[in-house]
């Protein structure tokens, strides 16, 4: 039972799946004092960790600010209270107010039942970066949860759903273990639905050597968002790209970002700028994926372990750009429902995508409704950081961290009919939201906003 | 007990704590920034930068933008502070003659010194108040309550009781100070020429207002206090200048593409026009 001492957690990796990624777990006597070790090493590396744990004044303002929170109720979901969580440990080992004062600032010694603490609330943390955003001071406990997550990791301790997604990505080039004669099959019957839907001829090149443009997909896309990957396909075909999918990396995501940034998702840059070389490309650009396209924007510069030789942006980005220069005729009435836009959190406060979605919605949908508040004040989905858990007391907290996202969907009335389209334009935005739609009844569809442009492109 | 209050510890104390500033600075600067994680939107330009963290620094813009109660307290508290603070310099440099010295208003010293009372008078109240209903807030939210430590109220009750000590020796005739007295008690401090009976010392008041600032600041460095420089510290990681990538794709003629009709089945002439960028 996922669950410990009244708290909920995910289901966990077993030793096995462990070792697969190449960590062995501490045994549970020696996890204390593995901790503090681990921790002296990174808090003297991050810069942005030592300022979260010492610069915290409690106003309290984020508690009103962050989803789990006013999802749950729960008082260590508040930002500061989950950041304290490791921060009353931080304090009571490396500050000497800590070792002097204890318990009079809130010092705490290290236990096992600590440790479950972290486990419990760092993975309900959907590192929407919203605490930052609204913090008088900037303080982001996304960089605390990074890296408790990364010392639990490290101690063996990681959700079962992330390790095996690590190990998938390590063997497969993707989230979904699909290989190479699966994704080229794929492909085809997605080029046949194109043709059948559309009536548009679309070709999508795996791995074609001198191509221009790797494009990178979420391998959600595949699977569960098909019309985002047709989207891009046709986007590609309409401009006459001469464009292609590397079969070692068909995946946007990376789940290293969200568990292990030293091993896991450095490897996967690697892999990216391996595969880019080896096709001789001149650019990359990225699909839908939110916490995929800041680890790859934000991340590759610093953890590149050579220099990065193409440039690499967003499909929205290029879509932006094309519709600013009026090269694409879209046709805005193909998509006549009512449509709202989710921002995808590290879309609007990471990467700066804010404005070139309105763009695209604006040219590609004649009903655009914005939620309140949207951009970079918006709300995330509460699957943020793949905290998509299955098992049951984790699907009930996904139910309570989209209750805001919920109340925002219905204010902007897109699903009163029950034929509105909620657009979010992420893979685990989309994960999270399909069965959340329905959980909460709100009368619409998910779709990305690739999907939208495909739609309403005019072939002559 | 005066000497040691009064002509021995602030020597310790400042001492303290600037050593206690520069060890806690340098452990922050012992740590890198590995990886951007500026927010967005972007920063275009350094202006834009020191404009944001100006605003947030001075004018506390997010709290203005997300609570607006905490917004009016803290900006209220700061203000007043800042303003005892320099109050506190000026006034006993100037003996509070400070506004005569400004030329062209015609302000005497005597109206200096009545505009240098009252003003110290209002925002010592103000400062009172404000540090009151931070205290209040503490205790009335539930979403503060459950991030309060015990020494997030401590350090409200203490500046309370410190300030209460001046405001005291402020507005209660009896115990009032006069301005001379101070400066010439801190110029013998700063030219190191001590004077062992100094009638300035006899005030208790005066002595225990002197003694909770001295221990504050040897307490500053270890202290959320801190938060002066860390707010700085912290915004210098995440608010920075950050130009995206510029957009363009490599060997893309769309016009060419669109006349060969590529990806119409029947190879018909693709026709004219465009959606022009609705903007936002």
């Amino acid at each position: 039972m996922p669950e410990y001492k009244g708290m909920v957690q995910p289901t966990r990796a077993s030793v096995a799946e462990m070792r697969k990624i190449y960590i062995e777990p501490v045994p549970d006597e020696l996890k204390p004092e593995k901790a503090i070790e681990f921790l002296d090493q990174i808090r003297k590396k991050f810069r942005s960790f030592v300022l979260a744990m010492e610069s915290c004044t409690k106003c309290g303002q984020c508690a009103e600010n962050c989803h789990t929170y006013l999802g749950t109720r729960d008082p260590n979901n508040i930002p500061a209270n989950r950041a304290e969580l490791i921060r009353k440990i931080y304090k009571r080992y490396f500050t000497p107010e800590g070792r002097w004062f204890g318990k009079l600032v809130g010092a705490e010694d290290i236990t096992l039942d600590v440790i479950e603490q972290w486990y419990s609330y760092f993975y309900q943390c959907s590192q929407c970066r919203r605490c930052a955003h609204v913090c008088p001071f900037g303080i982001d406990t996304c960089e605390v949860t990074f890296i408790g997550r990364q010392i639990l990791h490290w101690l063996g301790i990681t959700p079962k759903l992330h390790a095996t997604t690590g190990a998938a990505m390590e063997k497969a080039g993707n989230h979904t273990a699909l290989p190479k004669p699966g994704i080229v099959d794929t492909l085809k019957f997605m080029a046949e639905e194109v043709m059948d839907e559309f009536g548009v001829e679309v070709e999508f090149p795996v791995d074609k050597p001198g191509s221009d443009i790797l494009y990178i997909p979420s391998s959600a896309d595949f699977l569960l968002n098909p019309y985002t990957l047709m989207g891009a396909g046709m986007f590609f075909t309409y401009i006459g790209a001469n464009w292609t999918i590397p079969s070692a990396v068909t995946e946007a995501g990376n789940f290293g970002f969200l568990f292990d940034q030293f091993w896991t998702q450095r490897g996967n840059v690697m892999r990216l700028l391996n595969a880019a070389q080896e096709l001789g490309v001149k650019k990359i650009v990225w699909g839908e994926c939110g916490h995929g396209w800041r680890a790859a924007k934000m991340y590759i510069p610093t953890l590149a372990d050579r220099p990065v030789r193409w440039p690499l942006t967003h499909i929205h980005d290029e879509i932006a750009n094309l519709i600013c220069n009026n090269e694409l005729k879209l046709d805005p009435s193909k998509n006549s429902k009512p449509v709202t836009l989710h921002d995808p959190c590290n879309y609007v406060r990471a990467c700066g995508l804010n404005d070139n979605m309105r763009v695209i919605m604006n040219a590609c949908v004649t009903d655009f409704r914005e939620m309140s508040p949207h951009g970079a004040d918006n709300f995330c989905c509460g699957g943020g950081s793949a905290i998509l858990f299955d098992d049951p007391e984790m699907y009930r907290r996904r139910i309570l961290f989209s209750k805001k996202k919920a109340e925002q969907v219905r204010a902007t009335g897109v699903g009163r009919d029950g034929d509105g389209i909620l657009c979010a334009p992420c893979s685990i935005c989309k994960a999270q939201l399909y069965p959340m739609v329905e959980e909460h009844e709100l009368g619409v569809e998910v779709k990305g906003l690739i999907d939208l442009v495909g739609k309403a492109l005019v072939w002559k | 007990m005066k000497l040691l209050i009064g002509q021995i510890l602030p020597y310790i104390t400042v001492t303290l704590f600037t050593l206690g500033i520069l060890y806690r600075l340098g452990r922050w600067a012992g740590a890198r920034i590995v990886h951007n994680i500026t927010l967005s939107p972007w920063l275009q330009t350094s202006g834009q930068v020191a404009l944001r963290v100006g605003s947030e620094a001075f004018l506390f813009r997010n709290l203005f933008r997300f609570d607006k109660a905490l917004w009016a307290g803290a900006l209220l508290m700061h203000f007043a502070l800042l303003n005892i603070l320099v109050g506190h310099i000026v006034g006993f440099s100037f003996l509070g003659k400070q506004f005569a010295l400004i030329p062209g208003l015609g302000i005497t010293p005597e109206l200096s010194k009545k505009m240098s009372d009252l003003l110290g008078s209002v925002f010592g109240i103000v400062l009172f108040v404000a540090l009151l209903y931070l205290l209040y807030r503490r205790f009335a939210k539930d979403t503060v309550k459950f991030v309060t430590k015990p020494s997030d109220n401590l350090w409200l009750i203490y500046l309370l009781v410190l300030v209460g000590m001046g405001d005291i020796m402020r507005l209660v005739p009896d115990f009032h100070i006069e301005y001379v007295l101070v400066r010439d008690y801190i110029a013998a401090l700063i030219l190191f020429q001590p004077v062992v009976h100094m009638e300035l010392l006899n005030s208790v008041f005066f002595l225990a207002h002197l003694l909770l600032v001295q221990i504050l600041l040897i307490v500053f460095p270890f202290s959320k206090l801190m938060h002066f420089f860390g707010m700085f510290a912290e915004r210098y990681i995440v608010n920075r200048v950050y130009h995206d990538t510029a957009p363009g794709l490599p060997n893309i003629e769309v016009a060419t593409a669109r006349k060969a009709g590529l990806g119409v089945p029947a190879g018909d002439a693709a026709g004219e026009g465009g959606v022009s960028c609705a903007g936002v």
